[in-house]
């Protein structure tokens, strides 16, 4: 491998990089809302993410990105491959997310909810102030492994011509012949990714088992 | 202006079918100390969790201080979730399985309400949570986190951070129900100095000499009745019911 195909790959590992960094961003905090909102239990919106979070679950992210990319522009927004790219990345890990987030909220003992609101909390401050540290905590290790899923599946985004850390590697083969080299860095720089937060998960497991004592 | 700090009139509330409450009347003078005695199961901590309207009575009132909690001036809209949240902030409640919050350390357990809730400067809540601390014999403990404490430990925290909020009143659920025997006598000596120094209290419990020394006032739940209510003297050695004679065999 020349400089050439070496900054082709790292182009590449930017690429799933910082795609997979926002969807990430945005699907975390958009878990959280789906399964405050689920728990809620306002009647037609329970449903409604019941059905999104069931569908987001189920659908391949190469069919989802391929609808998204495609359906758009015949609803009067076209959008550009990027785009599209992060928006199925936040709707697939948002859906898995939303179930780790809510398991943590069913979770959550009642008592420590009575404590709060006989001491005159209101629902938004004991919100902010009790439960989502806490749940935080206990989700977190989910939340992790739900990101190293997310990067693992994130491939799928090529199908649209997005050129990530695994469509480069076709790229650099297809010029220098031989595909071995490349992919075993592709895999080497996945593993890196993925390793990071493995070890962070370790971390927060740890924090998460303090916790429940 | 009444000194009535509590009083509920004609409170009743059924689960499922079962009515829980009958009927209930009770009320709490400014520095009186109320005990409510009864059989497990006889409505003792619903009739406590719907004074701070944790629970919604279906009949009845329920006023703290004149004011009433839990349905607006008009009598008929309920409160909204910040207005109950305000009424609360006046009331004091002590569980017994002390819910204390876990990610917090016992200072930071006694402060947060203070400083969120009523808005207290930092400074000035953190000065007073130490004095508390203190008085409930824990000082050394601030920095701890509640899952070192001990049951006792950790009871005298849940005291220190309802008195923080200066309620009006503060409400006991069985508070040394959870705790092993020998932790049992540093709570209740707390709670002895709160009653002798004029804090109005309500204390669900199954310590009999507690309730024959500390209470200006027993009351007495059956099935969701107010079967006896007198004063201890009274209530431990001439009770006009067999209900209570029965009852007191049993826990004396
Ligand atoms: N949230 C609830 N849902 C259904 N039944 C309840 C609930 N809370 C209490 N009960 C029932 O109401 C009765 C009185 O309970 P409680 O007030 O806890 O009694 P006590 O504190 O005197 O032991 C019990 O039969 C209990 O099972
Ligand atoms: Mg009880």
């Amino acid at each position: 491998m020349d400089q050439a195909a070496f900054s082709a790959l790292l182009a590449g590992a930017w690429t799933t990089a910082w795609i997979s960094a926002i969807a990430i961003a945005v699907g975390v905090p958009l878990g959280l809302a789906l399964a405050l909102l689920r728990e809620a239990r306002v009647p037609v919106v329970g449903h409604l993410i019941v059905l999104y979070v069931s569908l987001g679950r189920a659908t391949p992210l190469v069919t989802l990105v391929l609808f998204i990319f495609l359906a758009a522009p015949l609803f009067g927004f076209p959008l550009d491959r990027y785009t599209a790219a992060v928006i199925t990345l936040i709707l697939n890990t948002a859906a898995f997310n939303a179930e780790v987030w809510r398991a943590a909220i069913r979770g959550f003992p009642r008592e420590q909810v009575e404590a709060a609101r006989a001491a005159g909390m209101t629902r938004p401050l004991y919100f902010r102030r009790i439960m989502l540290p806490q749940i935080w905590i206990t989700s977190l290790p989910g939340l992790v492994n739900e990101m190293t899923f997310l990067i693992k599946a994130s491939p799928a985004i090529a199908v649209i011509g997005i050129v990530d850390l695994t469509r480069v590697t076709n790229r650099i083969a297809a010029v220098t012949y031989e595909p071995l080299p490349p992919i075993i860095a592709a895999a080497v720089i996945y593993m890196v990714l993925i390793s990071a937060f493995v070890r962070l998960q370790r971390r927060l497991d740890e924090r998460a088992h303090r916790l429940t004592m | 202006m009444s000194t009535l700090v509590v009083e509920v009139r004609n409170v009743s509330k059924t689960f499922a079918g079962v009515e829980v409450l009958r009927d209930v009347s009770l009320s709490v003078a400014r520095g009186q100390t109320v005990s409510i005695l009864g059989p497990s199961g006889s409505g003792k901590s619903t009739l406590l969790r719907c004074i701070n309207w944790l629970e919604e009575p279906d009949r009845g009132e329920i006023s703290i201080a004149g004011q009433r909690i839990g349905i607006r001036p008009d009598g008929k809209t309920l409160m909204s979730d910040r207005e109950l949240a305000a009424m609360r902030a006046r009331i004091g409640m002590v569980f017994q399985s002390f819910n204390l919050w876990p990610h917090l350390s016992v200072l930071q357990n006694v402060t947060e309400a203070p400083i969120h809730v009523l808005g207290v400067p930092r400074d000035e809540a953190i000065e007073r949570a130490e004095r508390l601390l203190d008085k409930v014999g824990i000082a050394e403990k601030r920095d701890a986190y509640p899952y070192v404490l001990s049951g006792g430990q950790k009871q005298r925290v849940a005291i220190a951070r309802a008195l923080a909020m200066n309620p009006e009143v503060i409400l006991f659920d069985e508070p040394t129900s959870a705790l092993d025997p020998e932790l049992v006598g540093e709570v209740l000596t707390v709670m002895r100095a709160l009653a002798d120094e004029g804090m109005t209290m309500v204390v669900v419990t199954h310590e009999m000499a507690f309730a024959r020394e500390a209470a200006d006032e027993i009351v007495f739940l059956d099935q969701g009745r107010v079967v006896e209510r007198a004063d201890p003297e009274t209530f431990f050695n001439k009770p006009s019911t067999d209900r209570v004679r029965q009852f007191l065999q049993r826990y004396s």
